[in-house]
């Protein structure tokens, strides 16, 4: 066996026990109780009524969020894409800040702008008491989840757009206007890529429940991680997480057999792509998105500043959580750095399709990304909690092994596409000269795709960072993370200090992204 | 003696015949250029020689030894002591032009020592000295071409395969770099592998030629440079 070889299969391994197992062991337990075959989780699941809304209201909440993503997200990506609207890379910052932070921070902004003390309050109390009553709830869980998740459909609509081959917009040009090509030509070119960014959103508003929580709009992941964490009734959690584990399946599944072929025979486009002129409609359209992203981004965003801006709050913010902060710091980091080694492996397996297994290992990363995060916490702890695997159990490899099952997704698929840009001539050109692999790999693959790794890297960091489902559920004792603590202060602590805290979690995220933003304007007049 | 030698050879991709039944001998320091149109199978050819892929039937020889046979392969491509110059060229862009040259050598175990002299060596016979510590995407297209060419050479290898190196430059850089390989081919010595398109380009490098269409050899014979 080469080393190649057993590199590529060590990253398989790695990423079957972090995430494939705990699935599996969780399934095994949801069906046997003292040691016999016994579906009673399950039977009680189906004839309660209860369940059934629950499972009903998920659905309901996934649909309009999808529905609300892919209505606005669309359009916003063909315009942040393809169009010459000025400050098109500030706007994407912009709306992608939501996405970036844990879901339950921005229901908590929210809070500070519709809710019964927030900045609404001070001037129209009477209307601040239906904005409250409707951000607890439905509407208030579609609004929060929405300005989430809109970034997915925004981005992955950015990225499709770019594979469209600009021939075949000109040859539609001849004829038609830019509406015409964009109904006629490129969107349906690029359809695959929408659905699948719709797709997605469906699945992780699905499985979020720290927002719904928060707003108190019940939905099932809320049932499975109550099971869990008020009763400590793991077959019945399990069962509570196997449906959504199905469903999460079942639509990538329908995603794989119809969709996958189209989405993979888009090849990167050659030549430039071609740009929208708005024209006349230049100055409106630029005042319309100005506006949505105020109202959408910077209004709760505002509104969490002016809550926490006391000197105290933040003082009693570190005091209070400090080392909480400090173990985010260090968790992510370190989760940042196993993923972008694992993803890189597997990335490569991928792109290399070095072991027949490889398009199976594509699927799993993705499944296991889409899986919600209950889901994949309590499959965890269904493997580790035994006597002889505390070490992994009460201590922070059980969280870093989440972030591995959950994220592997993100290094992986960023590892793919970094590679497809290098000429698959450099590696041979190093085969060639008597290079073996790990060479070719340390001194020609890795520096040549160092800006994809470097970006897979801060990706993962903010993800790990912003990840609440997981860590809540698998932390040992006394090793929480902010957004955990943060959760769990926010039933009865002041609201400024809530506010400080979320605040300090934000800047966490945004300082090393516009660290590297600095760094490439700077590489950028260097050359 | 027969430094190279396909017998019999098919690749197939996706079922579809790429390369069909070839069979060609080739000498100790001849100039062999393979002319054929696009998708003819030529940088196919290439690839099966230098071992990036695998025949799935018939055998191919280096040096009178089998580097493979039958859908397995039984020698890496860093054992087969070929230099190849790729049509895209492939030169590191983030190592500098000394660096690129290194590269093999140090892969291959070689002394620091001898590693300077044969650099030194390259560089000059390419007319490169001044441009050691110049990374590639600073030098013209004619450099460029030079220090790939410098790069397959730096190895001393038992065959250089070129493929369509040339086919991006304009004809006066052209004709100069086609006299530049047949000078080095004269002075330092090597089997050459020439791929293209372009027939003119084929008399000028070639003594002998092989015509390809349609992934079979059409036609075998040594060239007829105009003039
Ligand atoms: N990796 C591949 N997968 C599928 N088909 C390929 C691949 N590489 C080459 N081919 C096909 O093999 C044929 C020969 O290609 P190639 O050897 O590149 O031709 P040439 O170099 O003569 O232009 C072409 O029809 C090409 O489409
Ligand atoms: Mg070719």
């Amino acid at each position: 066996m080469t080393v190649r070889l057993a590199v590529l299969w060590i990253a398989v391994v790695i990423l079957a026990v972090a995430g494939l197992v705990p699935l599996l062991t969780m399934f095994l337990q949801s069906v046997v109780v003292d040691g016999q075959f016994n579906l009673s989780f399950y039977a009680q699941i189906v004839t309660s009524s209860r369940q059934w809304s629950l499972l009903g209201n998920s659905l309901i909440l996934a649909s309009l969020t999808t529905l609300g993503t892919t209505l606005v997200g669309l359009p916003l990506g063909i315009l942040l894409g393809k169009s010459d609207l000025p400050l098109r890379r500030t706007f994407i910052f912009l709306f992608t800040i939501p996405l970036l932070i844990p879901p339950y921070v921005t229901a908590v902004s929210w809070f500070d702008v519709l809710g019964r003390n927030g900045l609404l309050s001070k001037s129209y109390p009477s209307l601040a008491a239906t904005t409250s009553s409707w951000l607890f709830g439905l509407p208030g869980c579609v609004l929060v989840l929405s300005s989430t998740f809109l970034p997915v459909v925004m981005i992955l609509t950015i990225t499709f757009l770019k594979t469209v081959n600009p021939h075949l917009e000109e040859a539609a040009r001849l004829s038609s206007n830019w509406f015409g090509v964009l109904k006629g030509v490129t969107v349906p070119l690029a359809r695959s890529g929408i659905f699948l960014a719709s797709l997605l959103v469906f699945l992780l508003s699905l499985g979020e429940f720290g927002v719904p929580m928060f707003l108190r709009y019940n939905v099932f992941p809320v049932e499975a991680f109550t099971q869990f964490s008020a009763f400590f009734d793991y077959g019945a959690a399990a069962a509570a997480a196997v449906p959504l584990a199905l469903i999460t399946c079942l639509v990538l599944l329908l995603e794989a057999n119809f969709l996958r072929e189209k989405t993979y025979q888009l090849r990167p486009a050659s030549g430039a792509a071609l740009q929208i002129r708005l024209g006349r409609l230049r100055n409106v359209v630029f005042l319309t998105v100005s506006l949505f992203c105020i109202v959408l981004v910077l209004l709760p965003l505002s509104a969490l500043l002016v809550q926490s801006a006391s000197q105290a709050a933040y003082t009693e913010a570190i005091w209070r959580a400090g080392d909480s902060l400090l173990r985010s710091l260090l968790y992510a980091a370190m989760g940042a750095s196993l993923l972008v080694l694992l993803g890189f492996a597997t990335g490569y397996l991928i792109h290399s399709r070095a072991l027949g297994i490889c398009r199976s290992v594509d699927t799993l990363t993705v499944v296991l990304f889409a899986m919600p995060s209950t889901v994949i916490g309590i499959g965890l702890i269904s493997l580790w909690n035994q006597p002889s695997t505390t070490f992994i159990y009460a201590t922070p490899a059980i969280i870093l092994l989440g972030y591995i099952a959950q994220y592997t997704a993100l290094s992986s698929r960023i590892t793919v596409s970094t590679l497809s840009q290098i000429p698959v001539s450099m590696e041979e050109a190093a085969e060639i000269s008597g290079a073996g692999w790990l060479r070719q790999v340390a001194l020609i693959i890795a520096p040549l795709a160092k800006r994809g790794l470097a970006g897979a890297w801060l990706v993962c960091y903010i993800f790990c960072l912003r990840d609440t489902g997981i860590t809540m559920m698998v932390y040992p004792p006394g090793r929480d993370t902010l957004p955990v603590r943060i959760f769990s202060l926010m039933a009865n602590g002041p609201p400024d200090l809530i506010a400080a805290l979320c605040i300090i979690l934000i800047l966490c995220t945004l300082l090393p992204l516009s660290l590297l933003a600095v760094v490439i304007r700077l590489k950028r007049q260097e050359s | 003696m027969n430094i190279v030698e396909f017998r019999s050879v098919w690749k197939f991709y996706d079922q579809k015949p790429v390369i069909r039944n070839i069979s060609l001998a080739i000498q100790e320091n001849e100039r062999l250029v393979i002319l054929g149109p696009s998708g003819c199978g030529k940088t196919t050819l290439l690839r099966l020689l230098a071992g990036f892929i695998t025949p799935e039937k018939g055998d191919i020889l280096i040096n009178t030894e089998l580097v493979a046979s039958d859908g397995t392969s039984l020698k890496e491509p860093r054992d087969r002591n070929l230099g190849m110059v790729f049509q895209d060229l492939a030169l590191w862009p983030h190592m500098t032009v000394r660096d690129n040259l290194e590269f093999g050598l140090k892969a291959q175990g070689i002394k620091p020592e001898s590693r300077e002299r044969r650099i030194r060596e390259t560089l000059r016979l390419t007319q490169m000295e001044g441009y050691a510590q110049v990374r590639p995407g600073r030098l013209s297209g004619g450099q460029q071409q030079r220090v790939a060419l410098g790069r397959a050479l730096v190895l001393r290898p038992k065959a250089l395969l070129m493929d369509e190196p040339l086919s991006s430059l304009d004809l006066q850089l052209k004709t100069r770099i086609q006299r530049e390989i047949l000078k080095l081919h004269r002075e330092i010595g090597f089997t050459l592998i020439y791929v293209t398109h372009d027939e003119r380009e084929a008399a000028e490098i070639g003594k002998r030629m092989v015509v390809m269409k349609n992934g079979e050899i059409e036609r075998i014979g040594p060239t007829h440079p105009r003039c």
